[in-house]
């Protein structure tokens, strides 16, 4: 054998069987090489062996639906590292937290961790939705993948909830009575709904265990079988979005060569590298019926293999969303408030943020604020595939200069509403005006009911002026995201104790 | 089917029916342990606090007295026409109003907050502001054979009942 030491010894670890048995490819010096190691790889065939130019833009996807995964990922090895010190027993789960703070190596970190990812996964599925939604991805083929997403976005929340009643302290408590108080309200089904999350009438010892094996079995499963799914048919469905059409006529003096040049930036996009709409099918031999239907305008020579393109970022992104997750872990500590108190809420009782809007919402009437508006506003979200069927716009952000503008005005103009609605509802209420209203007159005009119709009636203004699905679609989705965001601002540093209106420079309102 | 004749029972049978009725008696089969074992997650036995109890001797509440019983979240009223046990469970999401303080900005009368939503009630458990939808359960109050008072959680009774120890 010739060459250095380290060469030989290369040569020796990678040259025998056991190694060619587990690894079939040397690592690859050419396209075919490339897109064969993808191939050949089990995990990394979960991605294509080419990948659009496209999808690779940050601006583009802005790397949210995969940071979203690389979090569950996080929160499922967290999560199972916290199972081993961790009893779902009402009596001792609150011991377990002050245990794994102070007695368990690391215990604190992992906690943290855990908890600072959930944050994050319920704010990046929350803002990965409003990317898929302002570049219009959820247009067929996508209609049901859009559905999927906001259903995970939904077993995000519930993980959430039922994540932060395991330490058994006073939000943990408090945050089940009221939760499954809410639950109550739905007509009919409300009180036994109750019963089987509670496992009883009570809140104790069953809604615990029940809560826990909610968070640790049920939830986690349906997530990770929702996202199989989801990402299947983002692969099944041709890739990520993008537009229909390249951007920009043709130039003649060839192709740029997107694997040597800058293939996220701006530059490939002044090249039209084929023309638009080649009618190319792939056929499933042997696999399924017919052509697959994904291709459409995709030429071949517009992917570059995924292999180091794609790979590579995502390495990098995964060590970003670590090094985050590990510095935050690090220097913020998670929030333990005190052991659970059946006999007294703390005061002001507020809920994590991203659940302040909702609590704001219940805080006007619990059968509107807490049922009725979330259930219309899911319904409104997943019917969006279904009412705005028109394809324009599929993959460009806003759709069009007026999409933006329309949907600068929707976030910014229906800003003030909530606040204008509260301050009315705080001086000219129904209950003020009309001490004997029947609760379904509190129920009807409240501004949580009021700022839904408000929003559904710019909605449907948008339509008959602009006479597009689309620009109604864009300003019902703007003024849902100001609305949201407005409440949770509001809930967050404008309610004090016994939840009445409070300047954040006071004292009792950041909880 | 040797042995059967013809126009007897498996020749009456279609194929499609048969296999229909075996693809309906499948989904029963599958559908009856689902519905077990929905069933099944409503326990018949729970270890929770009793829903009745006794809070004491009427003297240990003197007349014109608000005593809160911290464990069963109750408020006992003691005035001159007699006791009432009136729920401290916030009837909008089951939060502890508070405790009952006198008339103030908020309210004109002596009463007390909900911390979790702002609800506010007076005494006899009306509700003054905020999302409660109802009032104020008032339980049903009875003297025990000890002597002793003892109040039921699972009678609710109007709020203009009094009992006469």
């Amino acid at each position: 054998m010739k060459g250095s030491v380290g060469k030989r010894i290369t040569t020796w670890v990678t040259g025998n069987r056991v190694w060619r048995s587990l690894f079939r490819h040397d690592l690859p010096h050419d396209d075919l090489g490339r897109m064969q190691t993808m191939f050949t790889n089990f995990f990394l065939h979960l991605v294509p062996a080419r990948v659009h130019f496209h999808s690779l833009r940050p601006g583009y996807t802005l790397g949210l639906g995969v940071i979203s995964l690389f979090l569950f990922a996080i929160l499922v090895v967290t999560g199972v590292l916290l199972m081993f010190f961790y009893v779902p027993w009402a009596e001792r789960a609150y011991h377990d937290m002050k245990d794994l703070e102070f007695a368990v190596s690391y215990g604190v970190i992992l906690r943290n961790m855990h908890r600072w990812a959930a944050h994050a996964m319920v704010a990046v599925v929350f803002l990965h939705m409003v990317r898929v939604f302002y570049t219009g991805s959820y247009k067929r083929p996508r209609e049901f993948n859009w559905v999927l997403g906001v259903l995970l976005w939904l077993l995000t929340l519930g993980l959430s909830f039922t994540g932060y009643l395991l330490p058994w302290d006073q939000l943990a408590f408090w945050a089940i009575t009221v939760g499954t108080s809410i639950a109550s309200y739905p007509p009919w089904i409300g009180k036994t709904l109750r019963v089987l999350l509670l496992g009883g009438n009570t809140v104790g010892q069953g809604a615990l265990l029940r809560f826990y094996v909610l968070h640790v079995v049920a939830l986690p499963v349906a997530v990770a079988l929702l996202v199989a799914v989801h990402l299947w048919r983002v692969r099944k469905d041709g890739g990520l979005s993008r537009p229909l059409t390249p951007a920009l006529p043709a130039i003649a003096g060839g192709v740029p060569d997107p694997a040597t040049k800058d293939a996220t930036g701006p530059a490939l996009a002044e090249y039209e590298i084929f023309p638009p709409f080649s009618q190319k099918t792939y056929g499933l031999m042997e696999l399924a019926w017919g052509t697959s239907p994904v291709v459409e305008t995709q030429a071949p020579e517009e992917e570059i293999p995924s292999w180091p393109h794609l790979t590579f970022r995502l390495l990098v992104l995964f060590v970003g969303v670590l090094a985050v997750m590990s510095t935050m872990a690090y220097f913020f500590d998670a929030p333990l408030e005190e052991l659970a108190n059946p006999t007294h809420p703390p005061n002001p009782a507020k809920a994590p943020w991203y659940f302040l809007g909702l609590q704001e919402l219940v805080s006007y009437s619990a059968l509107v604020g807490g049922v009725v508006v979330p259930a219309l506003l899911i319904l409104g979200l997943m019917s969006i595939p279904y009412v705005d069927l028109n394809r324009e716009g599929e993959g460009i952000w806003f759709t069009s200069q007026r999409g933006r503008r329309i949907a600068l005005a929707c976030l910014l103009g229906t800003a003030p509403l909530g606040p204008l609605l509260i301050y009315l509802n705080g001086h000219f209420g129904a209950r003020l005006l009309w001490p004997e209203a029947p609760q379904a007159v509190v129920d009807l005009l409240n501004p949580g009911s009021l700022l839904l119709f408000l929003i559904v009636l710019i909605s449907l203004m948008t339509w008959r002026v602009t006479g597009s699905r689309r620009a109604a679609a864009i300003a019902l989705f703007s003024a849902f995201l100001s609305a949201y965001v407005i409440l949770m601002i509001i809930g967050t540093f404008f309610r004090g104790p016994n939840w009445v209106w409070v300047w954040p420079w006071q004292a009792g309102a950041i909880y | 089917m040797s042995g059967s004749q013809p126009g007897g029972f498996w020749d009456r049978i279609s194929r499609r029916a048969l296999l229909g009725t075996g693809w309906v008696a499948f989904l029963f089969s599958v559908v009856g342990p689902a519905l077990a074992n929905i069933r099944f997650l409503f326990p018949n036995v729970v270890y929770e606090e009793p829903t009745v109890f006794k809070i004491g001797t009427p003297e240990d509440f003197p007349v014109g007295t608000t005593t809160f019983l911290e464990d069963r979240r109750v408020f006992i009223f003691h005035e001159p026409q007699g006791f009432r046990a009136v729920s401290a469970t916030c009837t909008h999401l089951r939060c502890t109003t508070g405790p009952f303080v006198p008339a103030d900005g908020q309210a004109k009368v002596e009463h007390s907050h909900c911390p979790c939503h702002g609800s506010i009630f007076d005494k006899a458990g009306n509700v003054l502001q905020g999302p409660a939808p109802r009032p104020l359960e008032v339980y049903q109050i009875s003297l025990g054979g000890d002597g002793r008072l003892v109040v039921n959680t699972n009678e609710v009774v109007p709020p203009d009942r009094y009992f006469k120890a």
